[in-house]
């Protein structure tokens, strides 16, 4: 072992431990409790900020929890997970006299000491219909519980064999402990809201079968199940993962995830510049992999990665090599991955960060040692899915919605999550969840 | 450049070398700790209050509880203390002791009897022992010697004059201070009528009777001792402006010697005190919060105060803001104020907004931009926004000629 890696966190280790109860006191009595608050009307899912944080000051954590919940079901998951440095504390007027409240922290605090209090009233059973939601990942799951509190009955159906998408498999348990997602599915059970575990959409999931199954209106937020390629030589080689693959297996096998990670030998790279690379890189440093660099064409301020997470990388020890094209992956006489070879590079146009707009340097080539290499630069919605649906779709090749209620071509459809954004934020699935769920209950009150 | 400034002050025929000094207390009932205190520069300390009476004195624990004020601890202290349970021998020799070590300090003993013949007694006592000054408790609200519960001799102005008179007669040369109690009706009358018994000059004042506060898990008050709680006199900062307008009261109406005491927490607390008419300043939860080292700050505060008023002594100060003080009705009504906003300065957080419109009189409005917009014609100036508004000089009050103004609002 290294004497770097001697002093590496755990991988359950929290990055941000939770608030002690006088810490939280503190914390929130610094807000100013703003009218109209700033950071209520940037928050995405419209949690009333400024009013749970008054809660707190008063020592009234379920209070705070219940406004928290009442806008937002993943509210706990959010107050871990979101950016708050580019929302609600990016807002905060307080950062005018000296730093942002903690926002994030309080709210997940806030949670932590509330959600087990929440006042959750069984919904009267005015239904007018039944709706049925494709997906359990933040969109799904933020719909089928608004849809429920509307008063709707909701079945949730799920190609895998448990709920929260990304949060159950994606985002790793370093920065979401696996009990908070837990406690908000018992709050979506507790609404009455049904799951299907294994029904794949397109595979033993039509819609034709949903449509005769009664169902008065559908939701789509299946996600971006499939990972996108680089697409350069070498991917078929014995040591090349894709992140999404590899974050889910070590989310979810507690007893495996170390051996999985000394699996891949001790040096990996990780090609790609966005949240899911830094959270894979952190992830397998953590789980005692002796060096992980993470190859991305932007450079550090330029990553689509948050700034705080890429500062994150950084302290965890993360080798960043920026403005970098990968060229092959490199193997061995087995077919071995044995490292990668890759390129520096410059932007044509200022400002643009795509790949059709950096030019290789001459003369910068370089070669990384590697004993796996991990693709992460996002993921695509499964091919053949969309097709099928006879749904008009975005030139970007996803579902077409209108932006103010989520519906889609099919009156009786509706779509959210990243199916429609293309990949965003936790908070911004949910927020769309609950637009397309008022926007259903309002068609169907209005078919009554 | 700077020039020098004289921090020393009179006070009832005494010098004091500054007018810091610490209150009958904790801080002082203990010979090193006066003496450590006197080390880092404090002027004087009276010592914590003696008597001579038969029952022993039986303090009960805990007996401190502190208001805490959103992020900050003590805004105000409760106690249920009592005076000093040593015996007064032991009080007279520390007085020689300190006098002895540090003579050019002040040596103040704080008193209280239940008898004439007591108060007599033991002003004599430490008279002869030695001590400065002689500070009688007219006023500590809890723990009253012979009398009803809950009294305070403080509280007749009669009784007081008399009692001062009695101690008068045992102190000799020794000068006498009356410690009040803000917890009077006219707080003029018991100064008069200590004034008239002879007091040489008025502690004002002291801690006030209060309810600390609640457990709402147990339903006990605070402080908890096994189960019951009792009342606390109140300290510290939350009691400021009381014992300023009391210090004031005093020196508009009766022309006696003050020294104030009761919520000063650092060296601007204490100009104000002086200010109004006193001419020293005790403390005391401040430096059981902060610890004696806080005279530094004080001394060096003043001194700087004083340098860039001009002034060449701390006694000119005194009462300086007292001509500024008048009664409600002769106030000026002649002149309109209204509230103006420094919009460069506004950071959108719109208090002020909300505090007008349901505190107020809706004179402010909301641009899109969020920076409050100021109606002029519906704006009465009653400052209630300079006081939400969480930075300074973004909102002022100016004044406007009352020819332009509208229709007087006599709404209030």
């Amino acid at each position: 072992m290294t004497e770097q890696s001697m002093t590496r966190a755990e991988y359950l280790q929290e990055v941000e431990p939770l608030f002690q109860d006088h810490q939280a006191r503190l914390e929130a009595s610094r807000c100013l409790f703003c009218y109209d608050a700033p950071c209520t009307r940037a928050c995405p899912a419209g949690i009333d900020v400024a009013g749970f944080i008054r809660r707190l000051k008063e020592e009234n954590a379920a209070g705070a929890a219940q406004l928290i919940f009442e806008a937002n079901i993943l509210g706990g998951t959010c107050g871990r997970v979101c950016p708050v440095e580019i929302l609600c504390q990016e807002a905060c007027s307080h950062t005018e006299l000296s730093d942002p409240i903690q926002i994030g922290r309080l709210q997940a605090y806030a949670w932590s000491r509330g959600y087990d209090r929440l006042d959750i009233t069984a919904p009267k059973k005015t239904s007018p219909g039944r709706v049925a939601v494709v997906g359990a990942g933040p969109a799904g799951l933020a719909a089928a519980a608004e849809l429920a509190r509307l008063g709707l009955g909701v079945e949730v159906f799920e190609s895998g064999e448990g709920a929260g998408g990304v949060l159950r498999s994606g985002i790793p348990a370093y920065r979401l402990p696996e009990e908070v997602l837990q406690s908000e599915l018992r709050l979506i059970d507790r609404l009455g809201v049904t799951f299907n575990w294994n029904r794949e959409f397109g595979r033993n999931l039509l819609l034709d079968e949903l449509r005769s199954a009664g169902f008065d209106a559908i939701l789509l937020a299946l996600g971006l199940g499939q990972s996108a390629r680089v697409g350069i030589p070498g991917e078929e080689l014995k040591g090349v993962f894709w992140a999404a693959d590899l974050l889910s297996m070590i989310k979810r096998d507690p007893q495996g995830r170390e051996e999985l990670a000394a699996s891949l030998g001790p040096r990996v790279v990780v090609i790609g510049g966005g949240n899911v690379a830094v959270d894979t890189a952190c992830s397998l440093l953590r789980l005692g992999v002796a060096g992980v660099s993470l190859v991305c064409l932007e450079g550090p301020g330029e990553m689509p990665a948050f700034p705080s997470e890429v500062r994150f990388a950084l302290e965890e020890g993360v080798e960043l090599v920026t403005r970098s094209r990968p060229l092959r992956i490199t193997g061995d006489e087995a077919g071995t991955v044995s490292g990668l070879e890759g390129v520096g590079i410059e932007w044509k146009e200022p400002g643009c960060f795509l790949p059709e707009n950096a030019v290789s340097i001459p003369g910068t080539e370089f070669r990384l040692r590697a004993d796996s290499v991990v693709e992460a630069i996002g993921q695509r919605c499964p091919r053949g899915v969309l097709e099928t649906l006879e749904l008009e779709l975005t030139p970007q090749g996803l579902i077409h919605v209108d932006p103010e209620t989520g519906q889609t071509s099919d009156p009786v459809i509706f779509a959210a999550g990243d199916m429609v954004t293309g990949g965003a934020t936790v908070v911004q699935a949910v927020a769309g969840g609950k637009k397309a769920a008022r926007e259903m209950y309002r068609s169907l009150e209005g078919k009554k | 450049m700077s020039r020098n400034v004289d921090l020393s002050i009179e006070f009832c025929g005494i010098r004091f070398d500054s007018p810091f000094l610490l209150a009958a207390s904790p801080c002082t009932d203990d010979a090193e700790m006066v003496a450590r205190a006197f080390q880092a520069g404090w002027a004087g300390a009276v010592l914590k209050t003696t008597s001579v009476e038969d029952t022993p004195v039986d303090l009960v624990y805990p007996m401190i509880v502190g208001l805490d004020h959103e992020d900050k601890r003590i805004f105000g202290l409760g106690n249920i203390d009592l005076i000093s349970h040593h015996h007064i021998d032991v009080i007279e020799e520390r007085i020689r002791t300190l006098k002895a070590r540090f003579p050019d300090k002040i040596v103040a003993a704080s008193m209280m009897a239940a008898t004439r013949e007591n108060w007599t007694a033991v002003a004599r006592r430490l008279s002869r022992a030695g001590a400065d000054l002689i500070e009688c408790s007219f006023s500590c609200p809890q723990g009253t010697l012979g009398s009803k519960p809950g009294f305070m001799l403080g509280q007749d102005p009669e009784l007081a004059g008399e009692v001062t008179g009695w101690v008068k007669e045992g102190a000799g040369p020794t000068p006498v201070v009356i410690k009040i109690t803000p917890q009077v009706a006219d707080i003029v009358e018991v100064a008069q009528a200590v004034k008239e018994g002879g007091a040489d000059g008025i502690c004002a004042s002291n801690t006030i009777p209060s309810l600390m506060g609640i457990d709402l898990e147990t339903f006990e008050p605070y402080p908890r001792v096994d189960g019951k709680s009792t009342y606390s006199g109140l300290s510290g900062p939350a009691i400021k402006p009381i014992t300023l307008r009391v210090i004031a009261e005093i020196a508009r109406h009766v022309g006696i010697p003050i020294t104030g005491t009761g919520g000063a927490s650092d060296w601007r607390d204490a100009a104000e005190f002086m200010l109004v008419g006193a001419r020293t300043v005790q403390f005391c939860t401040a430096p059981m919060h902060y610890g004696y080292r806080i005279i530094d700050h004080l001394k060096d505060g003043l001194e700087r105060y004083l340098r860039s008023k001009g002034m060449q002594a701390a006694g000119e100060l005194v009462g300086r803001s007292l001509t500024h003080l008048v009664n409600h009705e002769e106030l000026s009504r002649t002149k309109k104020v209204v509230s103006r906003i420094d919009s460069r300065l506004c950071i959108k957080d719109d208090l002020c907004y909300l505090a007008c419109r349901d505190g107020g009189h809706q004179a402010i409005e909301l641009g899109e931009d969020r920076i409050p917009i100021m109606d002029e014609e519906k704006c009465v100036g009653c400052g209630l926004c300079l006081s939400v508004c969480p930075v300074p000089g973004c909102l002022r009050l100016e004044e406007v000629s009352r020819e332009k103004a509208p229709a007087e609002d006599n709404s209030e």
